[in-house]
């Protein structure tokens, strides 16, 4: 314990004497980064404004105890599967690699916008990318970063070739990189030239989801085990990985490049049912807790030791139809009349308790390209009535529809959305019988397409408008002439668009907008597209649910983040 | 004495325990729906990526072939590599990390309800059909009755929630970190000579100990009274008492040491039996032991964890009933045949 102090408070000393270096250095990158984003991407400049929430924190970095460890406890729903950011999907996994690595590219705190990481300028012209990379920056491991250690970290997730290649890379290594780079080239220790198989405009971003963080060259070369290990740039380095009690520990990196960390030590926690995580906040056990549902949002509501936070998430939570195999929905009138007949606003206001918004179109309300101008099908069993006479399925039809059993972020009640759904339904005569899944099975069922309808939804990757547009709408293969799906067995379809929608207008617009770099004609392509998603209705749009979180009083400078993060080293403690 | 034979004989019959184990672990995993790879892959991941990772995972191969590979695996204790859970860990790794804190939990509940169980018992049988009878049989009942996922909760309420003098959840502090020497949590922190951290320990595991412990407790006492209320009525306790022996020495001499014979059996048998109710007191508090690695592993289709986890259930049960067998055999030389 002895020890533990002292190395707090050498801790504490160096960033004191750091702190006014660091608060001078970060007004003036932030200067830089605005007039360097110029060109590419205009959102960033919003991030100028944030700017002043991470200065303010400088001011306060003095006050924090020489002698006690200041300790940030940060309670979560599960733990970590691994801890190598290139063996996973999982936000759970990014909580913590976030703390430890850093991107190219930031997300600012608590926006959608692009701020600074390891590189500190970047351009985008055409199929080519340049970055201008941070000096000074050092390793956990001691070891300097360079533009090398981004190849390394880029050839250890895509390339084959590569001798320390990664066998098990996730499906973000193609995702996000593999199949948009064409070439990366270092000039120099600190400029990277990136060639794109084409014009790619989200890949900026791709650059700055958690996936992507850099890793020491001398950590993938040697021989370091990056599912127990993290070599990373990050704020904080890994002190203890205790698989045995699910939790993890870690420590202030001394060298860290950016403003803060203000605490000594951040203790990510396990604490697996969400009422035992709230009370554990409530009882002053954690300082900071996810994954909040309605009730347990009371427990924290009704205590004075702590209070929920809430920001707009960027998901969707969505029913899509299977046009590749129910024939009545390949008719846009029997789609939109079952949007009119499903009552999403009592979903969202009774069944999320208010905890989400009514969704309109793919496109979350905080990206750039969402349509303002549209608003949610009203609740109008008349309507939806009228549409499927027209349609000539008055008598009605049925299907199935096929959901996950447990509560997700999008929707936290699956089947109660379910069954207002088929009560909803019956109303205008359609049958619909309800197939409930465990997540994996759900997974797997959906993915064969299987299923005639299912509820679904989607966490953005990098608050792309096109991660949600391509992703999850477009079918990436060819569509036959004259129609408006694809077959699910067509070679190579996209699974991900569970509704094997294929809208060759919306795929113009949706391609269109991924070869276009100019900021706002891309928002006026996707506000286009969502426009015609609404209209066509290959989905039931039912919400967007917002991020909360549980936060102590005595925890200072945090911000909900819907993307990237958390953002904990700035936060303080008292 | 035991002999060597019937040790032997009994280890022997472990193989084909384990053999129908493996195989019905094995069936039921592959019968039921979800695909590990669709799971690994995660929703973002197309066709090629999911058949990529089928193949790389071998569960592209005919069933049988599956089977084989995995039988030869079983063999060499070679579970493989989990999927999920610790992705790219040894599930043999996983096991040794986790096991201790499973055995840790049973022996602490086998011991709480020694401790209650033996006594109450005794004092109930002596004191037959007095208030203190009535009452510690009541008692008695309604441990057996209350299952251990409504009486975890219910105590947490109340020690946790409302009366916030014990923690909810978890073995130890969250501020305490010991190396795991043993994996069983009270040794290591008193290996390391730090106290708080073995109080901690202590308090975290008191809840989790005590409802685990009320089975065996209600059981046991349950047990020793009946046992204890056959042998007083015998005659030779008739005539040690005739003799002019005081009662209480009658009781705790020849009386109980013959009543301890079925005892002790059940004893036994029941360890295994609470190795499951460790399954569901680990789920309630949020331990980390084997039973929630298994419920983990099957929720995610962790195949080589669950089938892992499932064996070594499937050793440590067989195993203990051997071992009150031979007790058994040694206490009454009867039995042996």
């Amino acid at each position: 314990m002895a020890s533990n102090t002292k190395g707090s408070s050498r801790r504490d000393f160096l960033k004191r004497a750091g702190g006014a270096t660091v608060a001078t250095a970060s007004i003036t990158t932030l200067a830089g980064c605005g007039g360097g984003n110029d060109d590419t991407e205009t959102e960033t400049d919003a991030g100028g404004d944030t700017g002043d929430g991470d200065t303010e924190t400088e001011g306060d970095t003095g006050d924090g105890e020489g002698e006690e460890t200041t300790r940030l406890r940060y309670g979560r729903g599960a733990h970590s599967s691994t801890l190598d950011p290139q063996n996973t999907t999982s936000g759970e996994v990014a909580k913590v690699t976030n703390q430890a690595y850093d991107g190219l590219i930031s997300f600012q705190a608590g926006e959608a916008s692009l701020t600074e990481g390891l590189a500190t300028d970047w351009s985008m012209d055409g199929e080519s990318v340049t970055l201008t990379l941070r000096e000074g920056v050092t390793f956990h491991d001691g070891s300097d970063f360079t533009a090398d250690d981004f190849i390394a970290t880029y050839r250890r997730f895509v390339d084959e070739d590569y001798e320390y290649y990664f066998e098990d890379a996730s499906v973000y290594g193609p995702f996000t990189l593999g199949n948009w780079i064409e070439s990366v080239e270092a000039a120099g220790d600190y400029e990277l030239s990136i060639t794109l198989t084409q014009t790619y405009a989200p890949f900026l971003r791709n650059l700055a989801m958690f996936a992507a963080v850099v890793i020491s060259q001398e950590a993938i070369e040697g021989d370091t085990n990056l599912g127990e290990e993290m070599v990373g740039t990050g704020p904080f380095q890994l002190e203890t990985l205790d698989d045995a009690n699910n939790r993890i520990r870690l420590t202030a990196f001394d060298d860290y490049w950016g403003d803060g960390p203000n605490v000594d030590e951040v203790l990510f926690l396990t604490r697996g049912q969400n009422s035992t995580r709230a009370q554990a906040l409530v009882e002053q056990e954690l300082d900071i807790i996810d994954g909040l549902d309605p009730d347990s949002m009371q427990i924290v509501e009704g205590s004075d030791t702590a209070e929920n936070r809430t920001a707009t998430g960027i998901n969707i939570g969505y029913m899509a139809f299977n046009l590749s195999r129910v024939e009545a929905f390949r008719d846009r009138r029997v789609r939109r009349a079952i949007s009119y007949a499903i009552d999403t606003q009592a979903i969202v206001e009774n069944i999320y308790s208010g905890i989400a918004t009514q969704a309109d179109q793919p496109i979350p309300p905080a990206l750039f390209g969402h349509n303002d101008d549209i608003s949610p099908y009203e609740h109008d069993p008349e309507q939806a009535q009228s549409l499927l006479d027209e349609a000539g399925y008055g008598d009605g039809f049925s299907f199935t529809l096929t959901t996950f059993q447990n509560p997700r972020g999008y929707n936290p009640a699956p089947l109660p959305t379910a069954q207002t759904i088929r009560t909803n339904l019956a109303e205008i005569g359609i049958e619909m019988s309800i197939d409930d899944r465990q997540f994996s099975d759900y997974l797997t069922y959906t993915s064969q397409g299987r299923h005639d309808a299912t509820l679904a939804g989607w966490y953005t990757d990098n608050a792309d408008p096109d991660n949600f547009c391509y992703v999850l709408l477009h079918p990436q293969v060819e569509v036959p002439d004259g129609q408006d799906w694809v077959s699910w067995d067509t070679e190579g379809y996209n699974t991900s668009n569970n509704a094997a929608w294929a809208n060759t207008e919306y795929m113009d617009l949706v391609e269109q907008a991924q070869r276009t770099t100019n900021q706002d004609e891309r928002a006026q392509l996707y506000r286009e597209a969502a426009q015609l998603a609404h209209d066509e209705a290959p989905w039931v749009f039912i919400d967007y649910a917002d991020e909360v979180r549980g936060v102590a009083n005595t925890v200072s400078n945090y911000t909900v983040a819907a993307i990237g993060g958390p953002f904990l080293e700035v936060v303080e403690v008292e | 004495m035991v002999s060597n034979r019937f040790v032997l004989k009994r280890l022997l019959l472990l193989f084909p325990v384990l053999f129908g184990v493996a195989t019905v672990v094995f069936a039921i995993l592959h019968l039921s729906p979800g695909d590990p790879a669709v799971v690994i892959a995660g929703d973002r991941a197309s066709q090629e990526f999911v058949e990529q990772i089928r193949s790389d995972l071998g569960l592209d191969d005919p069933l049988w072939q599956q089977y084989v590979r995995f039988l030869g695996d079983v063999a060499t204790f070679d579970f493989g590599q989990s999927y999920q859970v610790n992705r790219g860990t040894q599930v043999s790794q996983i096991l040794v990390d986790r096991l201790p804190i499973t055995i840790e939990l049973a022996l602490l509940g086998q011991f709480a309800g020694l401790l209650f169980g033996l006594p109450l018992g005794i004092l109930s049988a002596v004191k037959q059909d007095t208030w203190t009878d009535h009452l510690t049989r009541v008692g008695a009942l309604s441990g057996i009755s209350v299952p251990i996922y409504w009486s975890g909760p219910l105590l947490i309420l109340l020690f946790a929630q409302f009366l916030g003098i014990l923690p909810t959840s978890g073995r130890i502090g969250s501020e305490y970190f010991i190396e795991p020497a043993t994996g069983l949590i009270l040794v290591d922190t008193l290996l390391a000579g730090n106290v708080p951290a073995f109080q901690s320990a202590v308090v975290h595991l008191l809840l989790p100990v005590v409802v685990l412990g009320i089975y065996q407790m209600a059981l046991l006492s349950r047990m020793m009274r009946s046992s204890m209320v056959e042998v007083i009525r015998q005659d030779y306790i008739r005539t040690a008492r005739a003799k002019g022996q005081g009662s209480k020495i009658t009781v705790m001499k020849h009386g109980l040491r013959n009543a301890f014979i079925p005892v002790i059996t059940v004893i036994g048998i029941q360890f295994g039996s609470l190795l499951g109710g460790a399954v569901l007191t680990e789920t309630v508090f949020e331990i980390n032991g084997i039973g929630t690695l298994l419920v983990d592993a099957i929720s995610r289709s962790d195949y080589p964890v669950v089938q892992g986890t499932v064996l070594v259930f499937a050793v440590l049960y067989t195993l203990v009933n051997l071992a009150v067998d031979i007790t058994y055999s040694v206490l009454d030389p009867r039995i042996e045949q």
